[in-house]
């Protein structure tokens, strides 16, 4: 050694960086990914590959030309954005509009409020809403899956969350929660499986990326609040397993409403944004216009998120 | 359940590679530079002049004011000269220069190794040994030993704490210390916690040195049974976490309760001192023997398994001495550092000479300690959730970045203990620490202005 490097404490660092937690993100996501094309086959195949080259292609082109900043691409955190809408859409997205989704999300949710950490609403979120309002028929087209396996005969090209606000509780009847935990029901690509999802949430808590508080608040507002409801009257309002398990709950309460930038900072305000976020899912899919509601109750949430921020703090040693 | 502190904290690699390595005599050197500022407080006055005869263990420095400390000479020879030279961070200090002749004690100190287990009676006479004798604490302040073992009038201490956490990674000269001086240890423990008038003592060590908390145990066990004194001290396994030897850490660990902010630890009826102030407080009163050695760690992941030491070293020795006899310095180490990892500095100057609370040479690749570099904030909470003071680094990153004192302030950056797991943690390489260091700083200043008006 010639010179001795000299710097403030402390002198080593962690291992985790914010590419390896994107990373691991993507990781988590993966089982999800998997079942989705093996039951959507090729033609969600393209929907992802659309998602995330565009993501990652716009956020590249507007860091480079627009911004003028070093390039944020390595940092995956567009990859996981592009992972995330494509899973929000249904498998016969037409290119064109998922392309349409990335922009809004990378280049109007992300990039104008100035990059990852700044954005005050979930990216993939905005981008799924966006395409929802805008081209409507697309976004409910649950066509019928030709992908490498699955039990197609049962497959009846509806959410069921769909079904149940058009025909009742009475129209579920004859669903198996068997299907909802594996993957024989429509939906979005990554609704097909609640215990691929299941198994992305032990991935990130087993790897501390994330903290269990906000997707346990979630689940636990939903199952209380449609339980309270369903135990009142069973014959109009659906009960918890069913609400648990159906939509894009688990999704959502894992892998959107956790992310980093847009949720509160402390455990307090994520327990309080995670009742909020099962509060409005439930006031929509029981009482509103659309059969599903964790996309607009995230987005909701989001927007309280720096109050949240401002209302909770840690908890400080020797301060009562 | 294991004991451990409620708030925070990180789990580093442990690196404990030089855990078995016995300590081990430094021989003298032909000279040392033996500093005046070796305490927390003023600089001690220098009461020698160039050319005098000085034995080992005399004073050569009286202190200046009640936050002081005696200095005493740790080898015999004549004074060459006094005035500034370079301390570890390049700053000058004055040092006492001294050539080395022979190796003659001044008078009074019980070199041998004969354990005295008789405590004095008179708590006055302890106290005034452990002053004159130039103890402080060890474990990383040095703060002088006696002040904190009187409480002020009307405080109480409850419980005696001694840290043999020693939760920074590599660090094992207070393990080494627990394997081979338990008694002595333990010995200074009653000492002081007769000093305190009574109070219970107990020994904290994490669960990472199962051979340590059986030596003590056994130590605690032996002098119960064959003296007087000793009884209400007991052995405490912590559960392995950083920063655990931090005193508010340890208080909230051991006796479950915080110290108010900007309060002392005596508020909530604590006395904290290392395990190796202990060992000085029995050699000062037991021994009359002043504190001019003390234990120190040579080790880092790129030094040979046989260049690992512990050495027990005289203060003024350079540390380059020390690196040399240990080795050398091995190529690929990019910084040297003086104490843990996590709270040591890095050494500026090599030349520099051992002080009473020097613990450590570690030696760090770059590949291991040069920082990342710095990202945006994804607002992960990592920082947050590392903090043991419950503080939210982001933010105080954000208000200091922006002068916003009132707010930093709000915010408790005063409360920040440096410990480092918020720099540590961040997954963006944010400067966190250095940055609310800074911050911190200009708070205490509006804080203690306030307090003078």
């Amino acid at each position: 050694m010639d010179k001795l490097l000299v710097s403030p404490s402390p002198h080593l660092h962690t291992k985790t960086s914010t590419k390896s937690l994107m990373r691991d993100v993507v990781i988590a996501l993966l089982p999800a990914v998997v079942v989705s094309v093996l039951f959507y086959g090729w033609s969600e195949l393209l929907v992802l590959g659309v998602s995330v080259a565009s993501c990652i292609l716009l956020e590249y082109l507007i860091t480079k030309y627009l911004l003028k900043k070093s390039c944020t691409v390595c940092d995956w955190s567009a990859a996981v954005t592009g992972v995330l809408l494509a899973l929000n859409l249904p498998s016969s997205t037409p290119w064109w509009v998922v392309f349409i989704g990335a922009v809004v999300a990378v280049g109007v949710a992300k990039m104008t409020f100035g990059g990852l950490g700044q954005n005050l609403f979930n990216p993939a979120l905005v981008g799924r809403v966006f395409l929802l309002i805008s081209f409507p028929t697309y976004m409910t087209d649950w066509a019928k899956p030709n992908g490498f396996i699955g039990n197609f005969d049962a497959f009846t090209g509806a959410t069921p969350l769909g079904i149940a606000k058009e025909g009742g509780v009475a129209a579920i009847e004859s669903m198996d929660y068997m299907d909802m935990l594996f993957c024989n029901i429509g939906g979005s690509a990554g609704e097909l499986s609640a215990l691929a999802l299941l198994a992305g949430f032990v991935y990130l808590l087993v790897r501390r990326v994330i903290r269990p508080y906000i997707t346990l608040s979630i689940l636990a507002t939903v199952a209380v609040f449609s339980g309270i409801f369903w135990a009142i009257n069973p014959a109009e309002f659906t009960d918890p397993l069913f609400n648990l398990l159906t939509g894009g709950l688990l999704l959502g309460s894992i892998f959107m409403a956790t992310d980093y930038v847009t949720s509160p900072m402390s455990n307090l305000g994520g327990i309080v944004f995670g009742i909020g976020i099962g509060v409005i899912t439930m006031l929509i899919r029981y009482f509103g216009a659309y059969p599903e509601g964790v996309s607009f109750a995230i987005l909701i949430m989001n927007s309280v998120v720096p109050l949240l921020n401002k209302w909770f703090h840690t908890k400080k040693y020797g301060r009562a | 359940m294991m004991k451990t502190f409620s708030i925070g904290g990180i789990h580093p690699s442990d690196s404990k590679i030089s855990k078995d390595c016995k300590i081990e005599v430094l021989p003298v050197p032909s000279k040392v530079f033996i500093s005046v500022a070796q305490h927390l407080g003023a600089p001690a006055t220098p009461i020698v002049k160039a050319g005098d005869v000085v034995k080992a263990g005399q004073v050569i420095a009286e202190p200046a004011g009640f936050i002081s400390a005696y200095v005493h000479s740790s080898v015999s020879g004549t004074v060459k000269s006094v005035g500034p030279r370079k301390d570890i961070a390049g700053n000058n200090m004055t040092h006492i220069e001294i050539d080395v002749e022979g190796d003659e004690w001044a008078e009074g100190i019980d070199l041998t190794d004969t354990l005295v287990t008789a405590i004095p009676e008179d708590n006055k006479e302890i106290l005034e040994k452990i002053k004159m004798n130039g103890v402080v604490g060890l474990g990383g302040a040095t703060f002088p030993a006696h002040v904190k073992l009187c409480p002020p009038p009307g405080k109480k201490a409850d419980c005696l704490i001694l840290n043999g956490a020693e939760c920074e990674p590599y660090l094992t000269s207070d393990y080494r210390i627990m394997l081979e001086r338990s008694k002595e240890i333990v010995v200074g423990a009653a000492i002081m916690k007769q000093v305190l008038g009574g109070c219970p003592a107990v020994i904290g060590i994490e669960e990472n040195k199962p051979e340590a908390i059986k030596a003590m145990t056994a130590a605690v066990a032996e002098l119960q049974k064959t003296a007087k004194g000793y009884e209400g001290i007991s052995v405490m396994t912590l559960k392995k976490k950083y920063p655990q030897g931090g005193e508010k850490q340890l208080i909230d660990a051991v006796m479950k309760r915080q110290v108010k902010s900007m309060g002392l630890p005596i508020d909530v009826g604590a006395v904290v001192q290392n395990v190796a102030t202990s060992l000085a407080v029995y050699e000062a009163v037991q021994k009359n023997m002043p504190l001019v050695t003390n234990v120190m760690t040579i080790t880092g992941d790129c030094l040979p398994m046989e260049n690992q030491h512990n050495y027990k070293f005289r203060i003024g020795m350079p540390l380059s001495y020390i690196a040399e006899v240990a080795g050398g310095i091995p190529e690929s180490a990019a910084k040297v550092i003086s104490g843990g990892p996590m709270m040591g500095k890095a050494i500026a100057n090599l030349d520099a000479t051992t002080v009473k609370g020097s613990s450590s040479l570690l030696y760090l690749t770059a590949e291991q300690t040069v920082r990342g570099v710095e990202s945006a904030c994804i607002r992960c909470g990592k920082c947050a959730e590392a903090c043991p003071m419950g503080l939210e680094p982001f933010l105080l990153n954000k208000y200091a970045r922006n002068n916003m004192m009132d707010e930093l302030e709000e915010n408790a950056v005063q409360d920040c203990i440096e410990c480092g797991c918020c720099l540590y943690s961040c997954p963006a390489n944010i400067p966190l620490l250095d940055i609310i260091r800074l911050a911190k700083g200009d708070v205490i200043k509006i804080i203690r202005g306030r307090g003078q008006r």
